[in-house]
C-alpha cells in the first residue's frame, strides 16, 4: 500500500550545496514555470509525464506536517493515483467537471536550496493559485520540488509538496493538482 | 416567518417530500430548534480530549459548544460563550486551557465544568445583583451529556430519551468499530478533514444509503480506477474502494438495509477489504483478534461488514475503515462535513494506515469520489430552488418494506427505505412523536407529465 512506504524520503532536509551555475539555475526556474504551465493549460499527460517513476505529489493538511504515514493529506499520491486523477478529469461523464476548473498559477521567489542526501535538488518557490469553477477561489503557498536528472540534462520530479497557508481550513472539493 | 405544523405536516408524505424543507431557511432555523435542539448529537470522542483542560470546539445545531476534559476526568460540553458580554471564550480550534476558563476580554475565569471561578476587581460588584452562584454569570452546560465507548453525545433538551434508548440499534455499528480493536478501544487519530458542501444537510443523509446513485453518479471515478488496474493487472486497495461504486444494479439489489427509530439506520458492506490484490492488513488485523478473543470471535467481529451506518443528526460512521463523517448543518444550503479517521487501539498498525489511506483517497476534500456527489446535492439544492415541482420522489420499493421489532428492513436493497426512515424521524421531531401521518397520494407525488 501506497501509505505503507515509509522509505520515501519525503524530508526538504539540505544534506549538499547544489553548485548550479547561473545557467543552470535559471534551466531550474523554467522546469517550474512549464509544470505549471502544463497545468494551467490542462494538458495532463504532459505533465503527468515530468514525474519520476516513483515521484510523490503531497499537499499536507498541517503545518509544518512531517510526514504523510501519521497524518492524514489534502493530496497524497504516486503516479497510480496521479494518473486516475487525470482519467477522471478526462471522463465525459465528471460531473463536477462540468463547467471545468480553469486555474492559473504565479510562480515566484525560486531558490535553489541545495541537494538531500540522495543527490535530488531541492528548490523552493512560492505560488498563487486562482481556480474558477462557478466561483473563484484563491489559494497560495509555499512549493518544494525534489527533481531528479532524466540523464538528459533534464529533470523529473521526485516530490512536489505544496504547503498552503489555508491547510487546515475548510475546503470545497480539490478536484484538480494545485 | 412563522410556519404552522399544519403547514410543516403537509410537507411530508410517506413516500415524498416538498422542496421546501430543502431550501426555506425558516424550516432551517425549526429543525435547529425542534432536531438540533432536542436530539443527541455527537460532540466529539473522548480520545480527542485526554487530559485534563483539553478542549475540542464544535456546533451542535447552530451553537458553538466546546467539548472539555474537566479535573475530575468527566467531559462537559459547555456553550462557547463568556457571561459578562457574551464573547467566544476559545478560539475555534483543539488545544488545552489549563485548570480554567479565561476571557480575553475582562479575564472573568470559569472552572472547566462552567461554574464562575473569579473576576478581577469583584469589590466593583457590591450592592448590585451580580451573583457568582447564580446560572446567568457561569458558562451555561449543554443540558445533557453522556458518552458511549467514547463518543461523547450532547441533548440540548432536558427531557427525551436517554442516549442508550436514542441510539437503540445502530449502537451495534459503535460497537462493532470499537470491537474491531482487541483491546475494545479506539481513539481518533492522524487529523480530521473539513469539507463545505454548497447543499442542505438532509440530501446527504439520504445519499449515504442511496444505492441506485453510485454507478450513475460515479461513473468517471470508478471509470477511472477500473482502467487503472487494468494497465496495472491488479486492483489495489486504493483502486478497490473507488471501484465498489461500479457495481451492476443487481449487486445492489441484495444489499441489505436496516431502519431503526429516529432515523438511524445502516447499510450492508459492498466490498471485502480483503479482495484487494495488496492487503497484508486482514490477515494480521484477524490475528490480533483472535489471540485475544479466539477464531469464533475474531471472525464474527470482521464478519460485521458494514458500509455507511447513519446516526441522524450526528453522522456517519464507517466501521469497517474506521471513520465517521460528522454532519454539521451551517445554513439552509451549507453543510460541513468533519471526517474523523480512528485507530483500533492494539491492533496492528497496518489497519490504521488503511484507515488514513481511505480517509485521504475516499473522504479527503481531494476525493475522486466526493465531488460527484457534493456536485449533486448542489444541483438538487440548485433544481429545488426553481418552480419546476414541488415534490421530491422516495417511491421505491416504498410499501414493500418489512417491520421487525427495532426497526425495518429493505426487501431489495434499492429501497429508498433510509430516506422515508429518516423523513419519519424529521416528522416526529418537527411535529411531536403524536403526529398522525398523512396521507400518502399516489399520483399527485409522482411527476405528471
Amino acid at each position: 500500500m501506497l501509505l505503507l512506504d515509509r522509505n520515501f524520503d519525503v524530508s526538504l532536509t539540505v544534506a549538499s550545496a547544489a553548485a548550479l551555475s547561473v545557467d543552470e539555475t535559471r534551466r531550474a526556474e523554467q522546469f517550474l514555470f512549464q509544470e505549471a504551465q502544463y497545468l494551467d493549460d490542462r494538458e495532463l499527460d504532459a505533465w503527468l509525464a515530468l514525474w519520476d517513476e516513483d515521484g510523490r505529489y503531497w499537499v499536507p493538511r498541517f503545518d509544518n506536517q512531517a510526514n504523510p504515514f501519521e497524518q492524514i493529506s489534502l493530496f497524497w499520491e504516486d503516479k497510480m493515483l496521479r494518473e486516475v486523477r487525470v482519467k477522471r478529469l478526462m471522463n465525459p461523464r465528471n460531473w463536477s467537471q462540468q463547467p471545468l476548473t480553469r486555474c492559473s498559477h504565479v510562480i515566484g521567489n525560486v531558490v535553489v536550496k541545495g541537494r538531500d542526501a540522495a543527490g535530488h535538488l531541492i528548490v523552493r518557490s512560492s505560488v498563487l493559485y486562482t481556480e474558477w469553477r462557478g466561483e473563484q477561489r484563491h489559494l497560495a503557498g509555499t512549493v518544494h520540488h525534489k527533481l531528479v536528472n532524466d540523464g538528459e540534462g533534464g529533470w523529473r520530479i521526485r516530490l512536489k509538496r505544496v504547503d498552503l497557508i489555508n491547510c487546515d481550513s475548510v475546503f470545497g472539493s480539490l478536484e484538480v493538482f494545485i | 416567518m412563522t410556519i404552522s405544523n399544519e403547514t410543516l405536516a403537509q410537507l411530508i408524505r410517506p413516500d415524498s417530500v416538498n422542496k421546501r424543507v430543502y431550501t426555506d431557511p425558516d424550516i432551517f432555523d425549526l429543525e435547529m430548534a425542534r432536531i438540533y435542539g432536542k436530539a443527541w448529537v455527537y460532540v466529539g470522542h473522548e480520545s480527542q480530549v485526554p487530559k485534563s483542560g483539553d478542549y475540542h470546539t464544535t456546533r451542535l445545531g447552530d451553537q458553538d459548544v466546546i467539548m472539555v476534559r474537566g479535573t475530575d476526568g468527566a467531559v462537559h460540553v459547555v456553550y462557547n460563550r463568556c457571561p459578562h458580554k457574551g464573547a467566544q471564550l476559545l478560539a475555534e480550534g483543539d488545544g488545552n486551557t489549563g485548570k480554567f476558563f479565561r476571557c480575553p476580554y475582562h479575564a472573568w475565569t470559569f472552572k472547566l465544568d462552567g461554574k464562575s471561578l473569579a473576576i478581577p476587581m469583584k469589590n466593583g460588584m457590591a450592592g448590585t445583583c451580580y451573583d457568582p452562584t447564580h446560572p446567568n454569570f457561569s458558562m451555561r452546560k449543554v443540558a445533557r451529556v453522556d458518552s458511549y465507548r467514547g463518543f461523547v453525545f450532547a441533548s440540548q433538551s432536558v427531557q427525551g430519551p436517554d442516549l442508550h434508548e436514542f441510539l437503540g440499534g445502530v449502537a451495534s455499528s459503535i460497537d462493532n468499530m470499537c470491537d474491531r480493536s482487541p483491546v475494545g478501544e479506539i481513539e481518533v487519530a492522524g487529523g480530521v478533514f473539513r469539507v463545505m458542501q454548497p447543499s442542505n444537510w438532509k440530501v446527504f443523509y439520504e445519499n449515504l444509503h442511496d444505492t441506485m446513485h453510485a454507478r450513475v453518479t460515479h461513473e468517471s471515478s470508478f471509470q477511472a480506477a477500473r482502467d487503472e488496474a487494468k494497465s496495472l493487472g491488479e486492483m489495489p486497495f486504493e483502486l478497490l474502494i473507488m471501484d465498489g461504486n461500479g457495481e451492476p444494479y443487481e449487486f445492489w439489489e441484495k444489499l441489505e438495509l436496516r431502519a431503526y427509530d429516529n432515523g438511524h439506520g445502516y447499510m450492508e458492506g459492498i466490498f471485502d477489504p480483503a479482495a484487494a490484490t495488496r492487503d497484508p492488513v486482514s490477515r494480521a488485523h484477524f490475528e490480533a483478534l483472535s489471540s485475544v478473543h479466539g477464531d469464533e470471535r475474531a471472525r464474527e467481529i470482521l464478519g460485521v461488514n458494514r458500509h455507511n451506518t447513519i446516526i441522524y443528526g450526528s453522522g456517519s460512521p464507517h466501521t469497517v475503515f474506521q471513520q465517521f463523517r460528522v454532519i454539521r448543518p451551517i445554513a439552509v444550503n451549507r453543510t460541513m462535513v468533519e471526517i474523523q479517521t480512528f485507530r483500533l487501539k492494539g491492533a496492528p498498525e497496518g489497519v490504521f494506515e488503511r484507515a488514513l489511506t481511505y480517509a485521504n483517497v475516499i473522504n479527503s476534500p481531494s476525493s475522486n469520489v466526493m465531488p460527484d456527489d457534493i456536485e449533486l446535492y448542489k444541483r438538487c439544492q440548485e433544481g429545488n430552488q426553481t418552480d419546476g415541482g414541488e415534490w421530491v420522489s422516495q417511491h421505491r420499493y416504498a410499501g414493500t418494506d418489512q417491520a421487525l421489532p427495532d426497526g425495518m428492513v429493505s426487501t431489495n436493497g434499492t429501497s429508498e427505505l433510509p430516506m422515508r426512515n429518516q423523513f419519519k424521524a424529521w416528522r416526529e421531531y418537527m411535529l411531536g412523536a403524536a403526529s398522525t401521518e398523512s396521507v400518502c397520494m399516489q399520483g399527485e407525488g409522482r411527476a405528471v407529465a
